[in-house]
């Protein structure tokens, strides 16, 4: 596109993309940098005189095992999280792709989850489990199945909190999981079919392998999400309880109980490399994705 | 002069050359095919000459101007797109409207409805100017399509493959209104089309352009008779021209095993012989050939017959039968059969 | 005995419309029938439905001696070409094509085999490393007729599988159908709505509209004696011309024509049928006719006339420009009577 019209949009691109650029600058870079300047600080939230103290936060970091425990709840959260919404979003998808009666109704009853704030189903849940009179219990209780301490049993604690996790995210994968069955198209189906190919073969060869970019950015998507994890461990089970301390959890703890910011915008510098390390895994996996389409669009 | 001149018109997609080097000229009353297959650069060309895309190195003339840079609505084109691009929420007649409320045209209301009700009646699509356009059958779409092209009455028209993604019977009878149509406004037009019924019978003048260059321009009789190159030859007819390898032996055009093709009348050495079907006589000559296929083309017999080491079609008068497995003598037309350097 | 046949077949859809309202087909084996008609006539609907791929609501389809009627398109033994190619975009060429291979029980050396040999026959051996994506149209497509024959299934069937492709590319596929058909031997059943590419490849020609079989035979037999003047128009290019007139004394009248009958027909209205070939040049014809256009076609010419009567077009040779409003005389060769009112030859 060029010729008469070239020369006017020269200033006009500026002018739409100005507002956005400074707003942007203003609420994300500037912080980012104004954080690693005080990552090597030994600054704290009563405040007084503080200093440059080089990488001393970085090498406590290192060190405290605290940090380590919380990185592994946080992988394994992650993990096994994921997974689990992975694998049963996918399912619910691959058995509500059809019409059938009710389906409507289906949809949206399990939808729900997504459009209640978290720290609302946090609570709802805490109330749920509640080893006394939470209705789980009452129900287990009256089935004569026991009463497990869903919140304060240390070894149930954590499994809780991914519970609650798969419920309210499982419908996101399945969403996502839908657009990606319904996205292959119809014919790819008959084209099986007249080729004589099993349910099975069909699921392996067609629909997963053509779901599959699709639910990988879900999975980049949602992994990303659930490494930040905090509101469900603050409202069920507290910032600092050693069983479910997750990595937002005990910076929380540092910065905001302990006060010490310097040390926790180090913690945090840590976080964000290992959350980069994984995200540039999964971008470059859409992009060999992406190039495989574009090359055959040429 | 020329009324529309492309001079060394030259276009790139990042490394691709599209269109290399473009010269094509068009008459004041003509009607112009660009002939070529699909990603030979036609559609670029047109989005070209109506200004929607600018060339890299080149120029463009109008009416002896240039116009190498002037937006669409300043060179007064109208464009028929392949996919008809009909509001499908609107009526025809606010179909047929649309252009002409543009801003640069101000027409008064009664004049708007004077010139619908014209295209309608010349396309003959009076009874619909009231239906929805997503109502229309394709046939009816594409007419209507014509109908905004016409009714701003431009300068220029560009028809981009219209009839494409029409029924068959469809796509006959409309290229004759099509063409008659122009004729009576008068106001000339560059048809792109990848089909050669629709060039022979449509233009005045064709171009084949292959891989962004033009391989040669003329009027369809030359194209057809005269082409310069087999390339340009294969284009054009139906079935394609036969192409057969001869080398010169004494006094005739020989093939493999020494069998002959055709009496020589001029030209020595290795050479490619091109031979349009209704060129060839399925009895009279010396060499025989076993027919493999008879096609029925209704008003003619299509014959497959493997005839000394080649295959080549012959295009036979009904007024014989013939049957798979029959031998027969093709003879070529040396009068009307091509010689090209291999 | 033949081997495909469908009895009385009708599909009405869940919205009610009536696609295919009673089909009588039969297809013998080694017999390459082309479903012809316009677009809506169900043509195919009617393939799908042998394929599997749409069941019938009345009727039954036998294949080879079995009735198929209820049976699921992976019980049948069939290929398919679809018109939109329908590839695995996430699989490349060669396994594409071995796709249908890979439910048969055959080890990997033998499916190598017969994917290589079908490679080999279409001229594909360049692309078997590709994705589908990577391909033009044209290679797509026999891609897709690789894929629908590698298997040798009782039947091919074929939806309109040139529909998309540029006109000199369709010539060239259309060929290499009829050989590959031709050196299998395997009954086909193919779908267009191109009157040409079904006369130049059937042994059966069934022109279809509104869900119905108007006349079926070889392409000889619908284009000399059509059943009707749907036929009539439909096959042939450019259509045959029809003359709106009656029948009196033994004669065809139209303004500015008294043609003549050879045979004795019942009196009253009547439309004559005369193919463009069959219209002369004469000067001492009686039809006088203005010429409107010329359309060239390379081999020979349609010459667009207004008569009296109605517009005519006229095919001949290659013999010059004719002169646009020049006046000629006419000669009929060969015509057809039909009733106007029915539709029916007389």
């Amino acid at each position: 596109m060029r010729g008469s019209m070239g020369r006017c949009r020269d200033w006009t691109q500026y002018a739409f993309v100005g507002p956005a650029l400074i707003l942007l600058i203003g609420i994300n870079v500037f912080p980012l940098l104004y954080s690693i300047a005080l990552s090597f600080t030994n600054v704290d939230l009563v405040g007084g005189a503080w200093k440059f103290v080089g990488g001393f936060n970085y090498a406590v970091a290192f060190k405290f095992a605290k940090y380590g425990a919380a990185l592994r709840t946080t992988a394994l959260f992650v993990c096994v999280a994921v997974a689990v919404e992975l694998v049963l979003g996918f399912a619910l998808a691959l058995a509500l792709k059809d019409r059938f009666g009710g389906r409507a109704f289906t949809l949206t009853a399990l939808l729900v989850p997504m459009m209640l704030p978290p720290a609302v189903i946090a609570l709802f849940w805490k109330l749920v489990l509640n080893g006394h009179y939470g209705i789980l219990n009452q129900c287990l209780g009256a089935l004569g199945l026991g009463q497990p301490q869903w919140i304060t049993d240390p070894d149930l604690k954590l499994l809780s909190i991914l519970l609650v996790d798969v419920w309210m995210w499982t419908p996101f994968m399945m969403l996502i999981a839908l657009a990606a069955l319904n996205a292959i198209p119809g014919y790819l189906y008959e084209a099986a079919a007249i080729d004589r190919a099993s349910r099975w073969k069909v699921f392996r060869r067609i629909t997963l392998p053509l779901c599959a970019p699709l639910l990988g950015l879900a999975v980049l998507l949602r992994a990303t999400d659930a490494i930040k994890q905090f509101d469900l461990v603050m409202a069920i089970t507290g910032p600092n309880d050693p069983a479910t301390q997750t990595v937002s959890a005990l910076l929380y703890q540092v910065v905001f109980r302990d006060g010490k910011v310097g040390l926790g915008a180090a913690y945090s510098y840590v976080v964000l490399v290992l959350v980069l390390a994984l995200a540039s895994v999964f971008v470059r996996y859409m992009s060999s994705v992406q190039r495989r389409e574009e090359a055959g669009a040429q | 002069m020329s009324w529309l001149q492309l001079k060394g018109v030259t276009r790139r997609f990042g490394k691709a050359e599209v269109l290399s080097g473009i010269d094509l000229s068009l008459e004041g009353d003509e009607m112009l095919v660009v002939l070529g297959p699909t990603g030979a650069g036609k559609t670029t060309l047109l989005r070209i000459v109506a200004g929607l895309d600018a060339p890299d190195t080149g120029q463009i003339e109008m009416d002896g101007e240039e116009v190498t840079h002037w937006s669409p609505a300043e060179r007064d084109i109208a464009f028929v797109f392949q996919h008809f691009a009909l509001y499908p929420d609107w009526s025809v007649r606010r179909n047929l409207e649309f252009p002409l409320k543009a801003p640069r045209q101000q027409l008064a209301s009664g004049e708007i409805d004077q010139r619908v009700g014209w295209a309608a009646e010349l396309l003959k699509i009076e009874r619909l100017l009231d239906r929805s356009a997503a109502r229309l059958s394709g046939g009816e779409m594409q007419r209507v399509a014509i109908g905004q092209a016409i009714v701003r009455r431009p300068r220029l028209f560009l028809f981009d493959e219209p009839l494409t993604n029409l029924d068959a019977k469809l796509r006959e009878s409309l290229r004759l209104e099509l063409a008659l149509l122009r004729q009576e406004l008068g106001i000339p037009a560059i048809y792109v089309t990848h089909d050669q019924a629709e060039a022979l019978s449509m233009g005045d003048s064709i171009a084949v352009l292959a891989e962004g260059r033009i391989l040669q321009q003329g009027s369809p009789e030359a194209i057809y008779r005269q082409p310069v190159s087999p390339v340009v030859a294969r284009q054009l007819g139906q079935p394609a021209i036969n192409i057969l390898s001869v080398q010169r032996r004494g006094d005739a055009w020989i093939g493999p095993n020494e069998a002959e093709r055709m009496p020589a009348l001029s030209g020595t050495g290795e050479m490619l012989l091109g031979v349009r079907p209704e060129d060839i006589a399925p009895e009279g000559g010396r060499v025989p050939g076993v027919v493999r296929v008879v096609e029925d083309a209704g008003a003619a017999w299509i014959l497959w017959v493997d005839w000394a080491g080649a295959s080549i079609h012959i295009i036979a008068s009904k007024e014989r039968r013939f049957a798979p497995g029959e031998t027969v003598h093709p003879r070529i037309d040396a009068e009307r059969a091509l010689l090209w350097p291999r | 005995m033949s081997f495909l046949e469908c009895r009385d077949l009708v599909k009405t859809f869940a919205d009610g419309t009536r696609a295919v309202q009673g089909i009588d087909l039969r297809c013998g084996e080694g017999e390459f029938a082309v479903l012809l008609g316009p677009s809506g006539c169900g043509k195919t609907t009617t393939l799908r439905m042998v394929a599997g791929l749409e069941k019938p609501t009345a009727g039954q389809i036998v294949l080879g001696g079995a009735d198929i009627t209820d049976c699921s398109p992976a019980e049948r033994d069939v290929g398919f070409a679809f018109q939109f190619y329908a590839l695995y975009p996430h699989l490349k060429v060669e396994d594409n094509i071995g796709f249908p291979l890979e439910s048969m029980g055959l080890n990997r050396q033998e499916r190598r085999q017969r994917v290589a040999d079908i490679v080999e026959r279409l001229g594909l051996g360049a692309l078997v490393g590709r994705y589908p994506r990577q391909l033009s149209g044209g290679d797509q497509q026999r891609v897709a007729l690789a894929r629908a024959m590698v298997r040798r299934p009782q039947i091919y069937l074929m939806d309109e599988p040139l529909g998309t492709l540029d006109a000199g590319l369709r010539l060239e596929m259309r060929e290499m159908i009829r050989a590959q058909q031709l050196d299998a031997g395997i009954a086909t059943l193919y779908v267009t709505h191109d009157q040409e590419e079904a006369m130049s490849l059937a042994d059966q020609v069934v022109v279809m509209d509104e869900g119905r079989i108007r006349q079926s035979g070889a392409a000889a037999l619908v284009y000399d004696q059509p059943a009707d003047l749907f036929v009539a128009h439909f096959i042939g290019s450019p259509s045959m011309n029809f003359i709106t007139g009656e029948i009196r004394e033994d004669c065809f009248v139209a303004p500015g024509l008294v043609w003549p009958l050879a045979e004795p027909v019942r009196p009253g209205p009547a439309t004559l049928g005369v193919r463009p070939e069959f219209v002369r040049p004469d000067a001492k014809g009686q039809l006088r006719a203005e010429v409107v256009r010329d359309e060239y076609q390379g081999a020979c010419r349609y010459i667009h006339l207004q008569a009296e009567c109605g517009r005519l077009v006229m095919r001949v040779a290659d013999r010059g420009r004719e002169a646009v409003g020049a006046s000629l005389g006419l000669d009929f060769a060969r015509v057809l009577l039909f009733d106007p009112v029915s539709g029916k030859r007389l």
